[in-house]
């Protein structure tokens, strides 16, 4: 009973640029007071001053710990006053918080990454971590899908990818504009045309929860098993310390035992999708 | 266990002296019940022993409705809380597994446990309401509060539970080791004739694992039938002494105000985007159960619930939840 640190006090984070991903979607770039880092997939709570206080995952390198980066879809209250701000504002940042994306157990696998809409922004973290690992990996595979062309975000992500030894990366979209090439469909239409040892693979998915069951269920369908689905669970994380009981899920706290689950961990619970 | 015998004039006398170094609070009985009230010296002979739970909980000591939870505080006076039932004891332990666990411990709740020396009373009665026995809760305190101050007869039996305590007790000479078993058979007496009212009181309820086993088979028809009475306010998660969920409100300077929340108000479990998990009435009123009967058991080894009937008592739907635990246990329910 030593310790006494206040769990409720943020630390101050200077937010050093704003970057227009998409018409609703930013990425805040943060320089926290001291050196902060993080694990891939765990999630930080970031506060605006006397506004409100909302959890996100770092969009950015987990080997980076000078500054870090947060995409941020407008979607509630705290993001709206989010997407108004000019850098030059200070934040607070509490955290890290959680579970994240066991990295290591990717060792010796096939890594197929199924993202959707504003689920990029965690992945883009993931795909940092894993390329600073690729030796030990046997490739990588992103498919993701967003609603049109000018929803989707970190568009130079994908070329980049593909030209990263081990890499593939595949974008389709919901609704296509007059000038749109690529592929159309929800994101698991692109799981069809990949080739994937499946056997020797784990499957990461994240991103809205209708896009998640359904990619959990066509995941399931190819012949992966429960325990090779990793799920990113987007629940009200108010707290960040197991405590404040919003983002109970069943007998787990999203935000201690998770973001993170396999869905052989969580399938019982029939909350998951909601 | 270390017992000490004080006559209560010597004990009221020595809480007068007390009261110069310590704020203490007791269970006092007044027209609308009995409730914990803050003691100056003419309250002393008010203070009620062996008497059944406070209309408030204890958790309300240590989880106040609303603070600013980032501000330093001072605490000046360590704090005597006197005259408190084991079920509210045993619902304190649960709240400590939440707030003191080893990763992130909350430092107010932190402080204001160090700052506190409980107190503890036997019941010798119990109201109508009580079911503490029916999941394994005595109702009198040997592990986990402080010291326990039962009155015999114009006697102050101690009970000398922690090392807190001892320290405590032996600061007051007038306290002495009792001379022969007498007085002790007297209380042991008590306990078996109190848990006897409990256990002819809680005819019918299912036990710990049973309940929770119940709630997880349950379709959704029980939850409609009995949150068709439930208006959402909040007095069942207002009045626990486990219920413990609570809400971070921003204020200017990064500063937090942490207030007490409750998982049957519309909106708890809803995100940004939208999704309510507990959008529905009879999800949020079955959630309550889940929680309590299913997923504290898995999280913490304990049921979240006491026993103490307060949620039964404060409903204004009339919602009586052992009525329902016994109607799943009667497998009256249509599993969907």
């Amino acid at each position: 009973m030593s310790n006494n640190k206040n769990i409720y006090k943020p630390v101050r984070a200077l937010l050093t640029d704003v970057i227009t991903e998409s018409p609703l979607i930013k990425t805040f770039v943060l320089e926290p007071e001291t050196n902060f880092s993080f694990e891939t997939g765990q999630f930080i709570e970031l506060s605006v001053d006397g506004i409100g206080e909302a959890p996100f995952t770092p969009s950015s390198s987990p080997l980076v710990t000078e500054n870090l980066e947060v995409t941020v879809m407008k979607t509630g209250y705290v993001t709206e006053y989010m997407h108004h701000l000019k850098p030059g504002v200070l934040m607070g940042i509490r955290g890290p918080y959680g579970r994240g994306y066991p990295v290591r157990n990717f060792f010796g696998k096939e890594v197929l990454i199924l993202g959707g809409g504003c689920g990029l922004a965690p992945i883009r973290s993931l795909l940092y971590a894993l390329e600073d690992i690729k030796d030990k990996l046997i490739k990588v595979i992103l498919c993701y899908g967003s609603k049109t062309p000018t929803d989707c975000i970190y568009k130079p992500l994908f070329a980049r990818l593909n030209h990263t030894e081990k890499f593939e990366a595949h974008l389709t979209v919901d609704k296509p504009d007059e000038g749109w090439k690529g592929s159309v469909g929800v994101a698991t239409t692109l799981l069809n045309s990949i080739s994937i040892n499946i056997k020797s693979s784990i499957a990461v998915v994240c991103g809205p929860p209708v896009m998640m069951k359904f990619g959990t269920i066509r995941l399931l369908e190819m012949g992966y098993n429960e325990d090779q689905i990793y799920l990113s669970m987007e629940k009200n994380m108010s707290c960040g310390l197991g405590k404040c009981g919003h983002c109970m899920m069943g007998e787990f706290f999203v935000c201690r035992d998770g973001p993170v689950f396999t869905y052989d961990e969580i399938k019982h619970n029939p909350e998951i999708w909601k | 266990m270390q017992y000490r015998c004080i006559k209560k004039e010597e004990w009221d006398k020595t809480l007068e002296q007390l009261l110069l170094s310590y704020t203490i609070f007791g269970s006092v009985r007044n027209e609308f019940g009995i409730d914990y009230e803050l003691i100056s010296p003419e309250d002393i002979p008010r203070i009620s022993y062996n008497t059944p739970k406070p209309v408030t909980s204890l958790k309300s000591f240590f989880l106040p409705v609303r603070e600013n939870c980032t501000s330093e505080k001072v605490y000046e006076k360590p704090m005597i809380i006197l005259g408190i039932p084991n079920c509210d004891i045993e619902g304190l332990c649960l709240l400590d597994e939440i707030y003191l666990d080893s990763e992130f411990s909350d430092i107010h709740y932190r402080k204001r446990r160090e700052n506190t020396l409980l107190i503890a009373s036997d019941c010798t009665s119990i109201q109508e309401h009580c079911h503490c026995l029916s999941y394994n809760i005595h109702p009198y305190s040997s592990v986990n509060a402080d010291i326990a101050a039962i009155n015999f007869d114009g006697t102050i039996v101690l009970r000398v539970i922690t090392v807190k305590g001892e320290e405590f007790v032996r600061k007051i000479p007038a306290a002495i080791t009792p001379e022969n078993d007498s007085i002790l058979s007297l209380v042991e007496s008590a306990h078996e004739a109190t848990e006897a009212l409990l256990s002819a009181a809680d005819y019918g309820l299912p036990d710990v694992k049973a309940s929770g086993k119940r709630v997880i088979e349950s379709g959704t028809a029980i939850w409609e039938k009995y949150s068709s009475r439930c208006v959402s306010c909040g007095a069942c998660v207002s009045i626990c002494p486990t219920c413990s969920c609570f809400l971070l409100i921003d204020k200017p300077g990064f500063e937090k105000v942490k207030q007490m929340d409750g998982c049957q108000y519309p909106g708890f479990e809803r995100v940004a985007g939208g999704e309510d998990a507990l959008y529905e009435l009879h999800n949020r009123f079955k959630n309550r159960y889940l929680c309590k009967y299913v997923w504290k058991s898995m999280k913490f080894g304990s049921i979240a619930c006491t026993g103490c009937g307060r949620c039964i008592e404060a409903c204004i739907g009339h919602i009586n939840k052992n009525e329902i635990l016994r109607e799943l246990d009667a497998k009256k329910v249509n599993v969907e």
